[in-house]
């Protein structure tokens, strides 16, 4: 489904990945783990095709497309969804309005037929339910006023709509009490399927109990030093980082 | 619907209009010259001015005591309109004013009675070479009234938008609450935003607050919006929609008149 080959980035000049190499099919989960300012956010956002970044050096294939020459909106279409670690409030315009149209939008790509109002609202409130989201909030503007659990919902509900084949998730565990996070995850796995993808960005094994990786790699300095299975998301836990890195540096 | 099918239904005024009682419909005046609009005590009513032509316009609008008037203003050539409220005790007055495109529109409330009440939304979307100006000023003459004055702009191309607001409390006009706020987004690099909000209070025990801010397209939103499958065009658009929409959900029970006039407003966006 994914290919990283040998991904480099920069941002105002600075190099932030220095070769990524990552392969994830359909049916798995990834964790991506690592200590702050490795680089995990912004391999979330060049895969996402956020402008602010450079690629310099290396490939990204989707779905058999070459995913750097597409824009944003293609990568969203195509069924690249990134769940933002700061999900952006846009004032004024509703929650239903907005999925209205981005369900449209993407339905219209992939040649389907677009939905109703009145199938539209059932899809809404079907998957509300995935996150337990209140479906008052659906009425409101785009992330205004919502709590930062809120939030988090919010960006899984839209993934339930927009029923993505790769969801990268940028630390959705970030700033949730345990019974948000349980919710949250929960929602994740419940659309976790065969036939399509996800990769979670996280500093904490915690969310690791509810979503379950098939892989663990761990980002260091803008390469993934190494990569293990669900038991190594336990290991950083208790020890840290330093026995890799210290390894990496020998 | 289109707002021009929707008023075709609703019965005009010219000149004068004395209201006593409820007013079931809204009334229509089409460009007038003058204006004179009275609401007798306890009086309901709902008026659309439309300015279509370039012209120059004056309406006076009295409510008499527990009257309430909802008034929504359109332009869509560029009239030079002069509207005075004044508003006795208890009264209510909600006014929406939106230009689309070169326009002139100046607005006065005189709170003359206790407990009167007025809330003045004003929107402004320019483009090209357009200018558009926009004047709120409310007069607190009297003790503990309340009034929101709410004016977002829309500037892009080389337009230039202007907005003006004065909320002047006299010396007697106790227990004022007073709102003034004026946000605008600019959208090109030669479009200009000119704001004064002003305040001129004499009372000692007020609440007042003003505030106004120019800033540019979000573009965090964008992006975010795009990652789910928007375009640019569609994102910004949804954006300055968003921005300015909100303040026109204010046409009383008269959803179309919001609707057509949101519709009005998206067409105008395409073009900035």
């Amino acid at each position: 489904m994914l290919k990283v080959k040998n991904l480099h980035a920069t941002v105002d000049g600075k190099e932030i990945l220095r070769g990524i190499n990552l392969e994830v099919k359909a049916g798995e989960v990834h964790a991506i783990m690592g200590p702050n300012g490795s680089g995990k956010s912004t391999l979330a956002s060049v895969l996402a095709g956020n402008e602010k970044f450079t690629v310099t050096e290396g490939e990204v294939e989707f779905e058999g497309q070459n995913l750097l020459e597409s824009s944003i909106e293609d990568r969203a279409r195509m069924g690249l969804f990134l769940g933002f670690q700061y999900p952006v409030e846009i004032p004024g315009v509703t929650m239903a309005n907005f999925m209205k149209i981005a369900v449209n939008e993407q339905r219209k790509f992939r040649g389907e037929k677009l939905l109703t109002a009145a199938e539209f609202l059932k899809l809404m409130r079907e998957k509300a339910k995935v996150v337990e989201l209140d479906t008052k909030l659906t009425s409101r503007a785009v992330n205004e006023g919502f709590s930062g659990g809120e939030k988090k919902k919010n960006e899984i509900f839209q993934m339930a709509m927009l029923d993505p084949k790769l969801a990268i998730l940028d630390e959705t565990d970030s700033g949730l009490d345990i019974d948000a996070l349980r919710i949250v995850a929960t929602g994740v796995t419940k659309l976790h399927t065969d036939k399509n993808a996800t990769v979670v960005i996280t500093h904490y094994q915690r969310l690791l109990d509810y979503i379950v990786p098939d892989y663990v790699h761990v980002l260091y300095k803008g390469r993934i030093i190494y990569t293990g299975d669900k038991s190594l998301a336990l290991k950083l836990e208790k020890e840290g980082y330093d026995w890799l890195i210290n390894d990496y540096k020998e | 619907m289109e707002l021009r099918e929707l008023i075709r239904e609703w019965p005009c005024v010219k000149e004068q209009w004395l209201v006593a009682g409820r007013e079931e419909r809204p009334q229509v005046a089409l460009d007038p010259e003058h204006l004179s609009v009275e609401l007798t005590a306890g009086a309901e009513a709902h008026l659309v001015l439309l300015y279509t032509a370039p012209r120059t316009s004056e309406v006076k609008i009295h409510l008499a005591e527990g009257a309430a008037l909802t008034v929504n203003l359109l332009f869509t050539a560029e009239a030079f309109t002069s509207v005075v409220i004044d508003q006795d005790a208890t009264s209510r007055l909600q006014l929406t004013s939106v230009e689309l495109g070169s326009a002139n529109a100046a607005y006065t409330v005189n709170l003359r009675g206790a407990d009167a009440e007025s809330c003045v939304n004003g929107v402004f979307l320019t483009g090209g070479e357009e200018h558009a100006e926009l004047a709120i000023r409310t007069n607190h003459l009297s003790a503990d009234c309340r009034s929101r004055s709410i004016a977002r702009g829309v500037a892009g191309g080389k337009s230039v938008g202007r907005f003006e607001g004065m909320v002047y409390v006299a010396k007697d006009a106790q227990r004022t609450d007073a709102e003034q706020q004026n946000r605008n987004l600019l959208l090109s690099e030669k479009a200009r935003i000119e704001t004064m909000p002003q305040l001129e209070i004499y009372a000692d025990d007020v609440k007042c607050s003003h505030g106004a801010t120019v800033g540019q397209m979000d573009q965090e939103a964008v992006y975010y919006m795009r990652q789910r499958g928007l375009n640019e065009v569609e994102a910004r658009r949804l954006q300055i929609a968003g921005f300015v929409g909100d303040l026109v959900m204010h046409c009383g029970e008269q959803e179309c008149l919001c609707g057509a006039i949101l519709e009005l407003m998206e067409e105008k966006l395409r073009t900035i």
